[in-house]
C-alpha cells in the first residue's frame, strides 16, 4: 500500500471543509472524493478522518444528519454550516498565502 | 468553547449509549461501503471485507479518538474506572473491608482532634460578617500585665470616635452560684445584640434602657446552653426570675443554639453591664473602675490600620492632660469568637495531632503493605492489560481510582468513628470528673464543613501515601514475561517493607512508653500523701460577707460536721509572701491566717509548742511556723518562744501548679504590718498538692471564723460527699448565692484525674498502634513465608533444621523492629529531656515521671512480646514446610 504523504497539520480539516462545500456527504464519500480529485496522491488516513469530522462538528463548522444512503442503510451526512463557510474562506486564504510563500522559497532561495 | 460544542458535550454525556451506537454505526458504514467498492472492483466478498477492515485500521482506536474529540473521554474513562474498581473491590471484599476499616480508624482518631481544634480555632459564631469584629485593647506591658479599659472610657470612645459602626463593652464569664449550681454570666452593654446583629429566638434582646447607668432593668437573656442546663428547655421560661446574689433577675429572652457571643464557650446567660456590682459584690461601689473588654464592628471601608491610628490619636489626646502616657498603646485585635491566640493553640495541638496521626500512619503503612502484596497478585491482570495496549498512565489512574474510592469510604467511616469517640469520651470524662467541680459543662464539639473538608483532604493524602506507591510499583511489569506466567516474585522492595515495619514499631513504642509513664505517675499520685487529711475534709467558701454569721452558724449546727476552722486566704488560692528576719538574716516565707482548730481539722500535727488559743483571735504578735521555716531560721534551737521580724512583701507566691484556682482573688490580709512576732508552735511540714497548687504556708497568724474574708475548712463525720450535700441544702436556704463547697477528696482526685485521662488516651492509642503493627507484621511475614516456600524447601532438603528456618524467618524482622524500638525510646527520652529543660519542666517533673525507667522497659517489653507473638505463627509454618512436597510442586 502506497504510503500516504503526511499532510501538513491542519490541512485535513481544510480538505474536509472544501469537499463539503457543495453537497452534504458521508464520511466514506469525503475520503473517496479527496482521493479521486487528488488522483490518489492524498489518501486520507481513515483512522484520522472520523476524529477530524467529529472535531469539526464540535467546532460548529459542519453539522450532521442521518439520511438514507445509496446503499440503502442510513448514513451520517455532514454539511457545511454558515460559520463553516466563513472558516473555509479563512483557511483557504491562509493556505494560499502559505503555498505562495513556500513556492517563492522553492523558486528563489 | 462554542455553544455547539457545549451542546454536543452535554448530549454525549447524557445520551452516552445513543452517541456510542451512532459512532459504531458510522464507522461500520464506512467499512461496508469500502467493502462494496472492492467487491465491485472484482474481489471476493471475504477478501474485500478483510481488505477494507485492514485499510481502516483499528475501529476501536478510531472510535477512541473520536471520543477524545468529543471531549468527554476523561469522564467516560472515570466512569469506566469507577465501574471497574467497584468490580475489583467486590471480587476481594475482605481486603477492601480491611483497608477501609484500618484507614477509617486512623482518620477517625485524627478527626477527633481536629474537631476539637476546629471549635477552638476556626469555628466562628453565628455573627454576621464576623470578620469586621475587633477587640480594642492595650498592648501588654513588658511584665505581662495589661491595663484594662473601663466603662467611662468605653462610653467616651463610643461617643467621640467613628471607626466603628457600633461597639459594645463586656465583662465576660462571671461565675454565679444559682440554686447550688454554677451559672456563667457575661455582662454586656445594652447594645450588644444590635452590634453582633443576632436576635434571641425567643423573647427579646437588651435595649439601651436595660443598661441605663441608674435605674437599669434587672433582666437577663439565656443562651441555649443556659436554657438547657438550668431550665431543661422549659418553654415557659420567659418571665421567670433568677436570684443573683439575692436580687431577682427576669429572663427576657433565649438565644439560638450555637450562638456563643464571640466567646470560645457560650456563657449560660447575658446581663446588662450596669448590673456589675450585683453580679460581682467585690466591685460594689467601684463600677467605673471595673475592667471591660471592648468589641466593635468596623465601619465598612475602614481598614484595621486606619482604625487603630484614629483610636490611638483619640487616646493620646485624651490622656494628654494626664501626665505620664503620651503615646497610646491601643491595639485592635480580630475577634472571631475563637481562642485569642490561634497560633498558640495550634502549636499546643501539634503534639496531640502527631500522637493521633501516628495511628493513621501505622494504618496506612499496613494498607500500603497489603496493596503492595495485592499488586503482585494482580500482576498477571495488569500484564494482560498492558499487552493489550493500555498505557501505564491509564493503569495507574485505574489503580488510583480504586484507592480513592476506598479512601472516600474510609473518610465516611472515619467521620462516624470520630463522632462516636467524641460522644463517648465526653461522657466518660464527665463521669470520672470529680462531682463537686463537675458543674463544668463539656459539650460534644460539633462537626462542620471544615471537619468534612479535613477528612476528605486527609483521606486523599493518605491515599497518595498508601495507594500511589503500590500503583506505580504494580505497573512496573514486563507484559511478555507476565503472560508467560513468570511473575516478578521479588517485586516488593524489601527496604520499603522494612521501613514500614520500623515506623510502625517506632510509633507503637512512643505511645506505649507514654502510657507506661502515665500509669506509673498515676500510681505514684494515688499513693501520694499531701501531709494533711483529705478523706473527710471539705472546703467551704464564703463569698458574701453579709451572710457570714448565719452561714458559720449553720455550719456549726450541721450534725455531719464534727469540726471546722477558719482559713484566709482560701485553701486553693495562692498565698502572699513576706520576709522573716532574724539577726542572722532574712528568708522569704508564704503566710496565711488560720483559727485555732485548723491544724486539728486538717490533721497536721504540731511537733512543738501549742495551737492558737481562741482568745488570740486577731492577735498579730503570735505565729506558728512550719518545721522547715523553723529549721531555716533557727538551725540549732527548737523555734518555740523565738522572736523574728515579719515584713509583708508585695506579690503572691509564684504559682507552682498547673491548675490555679481563682488566680485573681484579691489580696487579703492587707492589714498586716511589719512587726516583731513570737513563735508559739511549730507545725509539721505539709507537702501539699502539686497539680492544683495547694501549698502550705510557712508562717501562720491567728484569726477567727468571724473574721472577714476567711473561708472554712471542716471535717465531716463519715462520707464527705453526703456532708457536702447536706451543707449545700442547708446553706443555700440562707444564701442562694453562697460560695462553692469542695471536698478535699475532689481536690485530691484532681491530682489523678488528668493523669487518668492522659493514661487512657495514650493507652488506647498505644493499644491501637500495637494491634495494627502486630497485624501488619503478621501479614507481611505470612506473605514472605509463602513467597519463599520453595527456597525454604530447598534449604531443608539440603539439611537445614526447623530451628534454622524459624530463625531465618524471625531474622527478617529483627532489624526493623529493633530500629523502631531504639528510635521510639530515643525520641521519647529526647522529648522528656526537652520537656524537663522547658520552663514548665519543674512542675511537670513532679507530676509526670517522664524519665521513669520502668515505664520505658515495660513499653518496650510489651512490643517485643507482641512482635514475637506475631512472628511466631509464620515462623512455625515455615518450619513445617515439607521439602519433598515443595520440590515436587515444581
Amino acid at each position: 500500500m502506497a504510503r500516504t504523504p503526511d499532510l501538513l497539520p491542519g490541512t485535513l480539516d481544510l480538505l474536509i471543509l472544501r469537499t463539503l462545500q457543495n453537497d452534504p456527504l458521508h464520511g466514506w464519500a469525503v475520503s473517496e472524493r479527496i482521493q479521486q480529485i487528488s488522483q490518489d496522491v492524498l489518501q486520507v488516513n481513515q483512522g484520522s478522518l472520523y476524529p477530524a469530522l467529529h472535531r469539526l462538528e464540535h467546532q460548529g463548522w459542519i453539522e450532521a444528519e442521518w439520511k438514507p444512503s445509496e446503499l440503502g442503510r442510513r448514513a451520517k451526512y455532514y454539511r457545511l454550516t454558515a460559520s463553516g463557510r466563513r472558516q473555509l474562506a479563512v483557511e483557504t486564504r491562509e493556505w494560499e498565502r502559505m503555498a505562495h510563500a513556500i513556492g517563492r522559497v522553492m523558486r528563489l532561495a | 468553547m462554542t455553544f455547539t460544542d457545549l451542546k454536543m458535550r452535554v448530549r454525549a454525556l447524557l445520551r452516552r449509549t445513543r452517541v456510542e451506537q451512532e459512532l459504531d454505526e458510522e464507522l461500520a458504514f464506512h467499512v461496508e461501503h469500502e467493502t462494496r467498492k472492492l467487491i465491485d472492483a472484482g474481489m471476493t466478498p471475504a477478501a474485500a471485507r478483510e481488505r477494507a477492515q485492514a485499510r481502516f485500521g483499528s475501529t476501536a482506536r478510531a472510535a477512541e479518538r473520536c471520543r477524545d474529540e468529543r471531549g468527554t473521554a476523561a469522564i467516560d474513562d472515570a466512569i469506566r474506572d469507577v465501574q471497574y474498581a467497584l468490580r475489583t473491590i467486590a471480587r476481594a471484599p475482605l481486603a477492601a473491608v480491611t483497608i477501609v476499616a484500618t484507614v477509617a480508624i486512623g482518620l477517625g482518631v485524627v478527626a477527633v482532634v481536629f474537631t476539637v481544634l476546629n471549635t477552638l480555632v476556626f469555628r466562628v459564631d453565628q455573627v454576621p460578617d464576623v470578620g469586621a469584629m475587633y477587640t480594642v485593647e492595650r498592648t501588654r506591658a513588658d511584665n505581662g500585665g495589661r491595663d484594662l479599659l473601663t466603662r467611662p472610657m468605653f462610653d467616651a470612645m463610643r461617643a467621640e470616635t467613628d471607626v466603628f459602626t457600633d461597639a459594645y463593652a463586656t465583662v465576660p464569664e462571671i461565675d454565679l452560684h444559682v440554686a447550688g449550681r454554677t451559672m456563667v454570666a457575661t455582662l454586656v452593654t445594652g447594645n450588644f445584640f444590635q452590634v453582633v446583629r443576632v436576635d434571641p429566638v425567643v423573647g427579646r434582646g437588651f435595649v439601651a434602657a436595660d443598661d441605663a447607668r441608674s435605674g437599669g432593668n434587672a433582666v437577663i437573656v439565656l443562651s441555649d446552653k443556659g436554657w438547657r442546663r438550668h431550665f431543661n428547655r422549659d418553654p415557659q421560661v420567659l418571665g421567670t426570675t433568677v436570684l443573683v446574689n439575692g436580687a431577682p433577675f427576669t429572663i427576657v429572652g433565649v438565644t439560638a443554639a450555637g450562638f456563643r457571643g464571640l466567646e470560645v464557650d457560650s456563657p449560660d446567660a447575658w446581663a446588662p453591664l450596669s448590673q456589675v456590682a450585683q453580679f460581682r459584690p467585690r466591685d460594689r461601689g467601684r463600677d467605673d473602675g471595673v475592667g471591660v473588654e471592648v468589641v466593635g464592628r468596623l465601619k465598612p471601608g475602614v481598614s484595621r490600620a486606619q482604625a487603630r491610628a484614629q483610636l490611638a490619636a483619640w487616646d493620646s489626646n485624651r490622656s494628654a492632660g494626664a501626665a505620664g502616657r503620651p503615646v497610646s498603646n491601643l491595639d485592635l485585635v480580630p475577634r472571631r469568637g475563637t481562642v485569642p491566640q490561634p497560633l498558640e493553640a495550634i502549636a499546643l495541638f501539634a503534639p496531640i495531632f502527631v500522637a493521633f496521626g501516628l495511628i493513621l500512619m501505622i494504618g496506612c503503612a499496613n494498607v500500603a503493605n497489603l496493596l503492595l502484596a495485592r499488586g503482585v497478585a494482580r500482576q498477571r491482570e495488569i500484564g494482560i492489560r498492558l499487552s493489550l495496549g493500555a498505557s501505564r498512565a491509564r493503569i495507574v489512574r485505574q489503580l488510583m481510582t480504586e484507592s480513592v474510592l476506598l479512601a472516600l469510604a474510609a473518610a465516611a467511616g472515619g467521620f462516624v468513628i470520630s463522632r462516636l469517640v467524641l460522644e463517648g469520651a465526653v461522657r466518660w470524662a464527665l463521669r470520672i470528673m470529680p462531682i463537686d467541680i463537675g458543674d463544668i459543662n463539656l459539650g460534644v464539639p460539633a462537626a462542620d464543613w471544615r471537619v468534612a473538608v479535613f477528612l476528605v483532604v486527609a483521606s486523599v493524602i493518605a491515599t497518595g501515601f498508601f495507594a500511589l506507591m503500590p500503583a506505580l510499583h504494580a505497573t512496573r511489569v514486563d507484559p511478555v514475561r507476565t503472560l508467560r506466567g513468570e511473575l516478578v516474585k521479588n517485586a516488593r522492595p524489601g527496604r520499603a517493607r522494612n521501613v514500614l515495619i520500623g515506623v510502625q514499631v517506632f510509633a507503637s513504642a512512643l505511645l506505649l512508653i507514654c502510657a507506661g509513664i502515665f500509669l506509673r505517675s498515676m500510681i505514684a499520685a494515688a499513693t501520694f500523701d499531701p501531709g494533711f487529711r483529705t478523706a473527710d475534709t471539705l472546703l467551704i467558701a464564703i463569698d458574701n460577707e453579709s451572710t457570714r454569721t448565719a452561714l458559720t452558724q449553720a455550719v456549726a449546727g450541721e450534725p455531719t460536721i464534727t469540726a471546722y476552722a477558719a482559713v484566709r486566704p482560701q485553701m486553693l488560692a495562692p498565698l502572699r509572701v513576706a520576709f522573716a528576719g532574724t539577726g542572722a538574716g532574712k528568708t522569704q516565707v508564704a503566710f496565711k491566717s488560720v483559727s485555732g482548730a485548723y491544724f486539728d481539722v486538717l490533721g497536721i500535727p504540731l511537733v512543738r509548742g501549742r495551737a492558737f488559743m481562741p482568745w488570740e483571735g486577731d492577735d498579730h504578735s503570735v505565729v506558728i511556723v512550719s518545721e522547715s521555716v523553723a529549721r531555716t531560721l533557727w538551725p540549732d534551737g527548737d523555734g518555740v518562744g523565738q522572736v523574728f521580724r515579719f515584713e509583708p512583701a508585695t506579690g503572691l507566691q509564684r504559682p507552682g501548679g498547673i491548675l490555679t484556682v481563682n488566680p485573681d482573688a484579691p489580696a487579703d490580709d492587707a492589714t498586716l504590718q511589719a512587726r516583731m512576732v513570737t513563735v508559739v508552735g511549730v507545725a509539721r511540714d505539709v507537702r501539699g498538692f502539686r497539680f492544683t497548687d495547694v501549698r502550705e504556708a510557712g508562717v501562720f497568724f491567728p484569726t477567727g471564723v468571724d473574721a472577714g474574708k476567711t473561708s472554712i475548712v471542716a471535717r465531716a463525720n463519715g462520707d464527705p460527699t453526703l456532708a457536702r450535700q447536706a451543707l449545700l441544702d442547708r446553706l443555700t436556704k440562707i444564701d442562694p448565692n453562697m460560695g462553692t463547697i469542695i471536698t478535699m477528696r475532689t481536690v485530691a482526685r484532681l491530682e489523678t484525674f488528668f493523669l487518668q485521662i492522659a493514661l487512657w488516651v495514650s493507652l488506647i492509642l498505644g493499644g491501637l498502634a500495637l494491634v495494627l503493627t502486630v497485624s501488619g507484621l503478621f501479614s507481611v511475614l505470612s506473605y514472605l513465608v509463602e513467597q519463599r516456600t520453595r527456597e525454604i524447601g530447598i534449604r531443608m532438603a539440603l539439611g537445614a533444621s526447623a530451628r534454622t528456618v524459624t530463625r531465618l524467618v524471625l531474622a527478617q524482622t529483627t532489624t526493623p523492629v529493633l530500629g523502631g524500638l531504639v528510635a521510639g525510646a530515643g525520641l521519647t527520652a529526647a522529648l522528656a529531656t526537652a520537656l524537663l529543660a522547658s520552663p514548665a519542666g519543674a512542675v511537670i517533673s513532679q507530676i509526670v515521671r517522664v524519665t521513669d525507667p520502668v515505664a520505658y522497659l515495660a513499653g518496650l517489653g510489651v512490643i517485643v512480646a507482641a512482635c514475637l507473638f506475631a512472628a511466631w505463627i509464620p515462623a512455625a509454618r515455615a518450619a513445617r514446610v515439607d521439602p519433598m512436597r515443595t520440590l515436587r510442586q515444581e
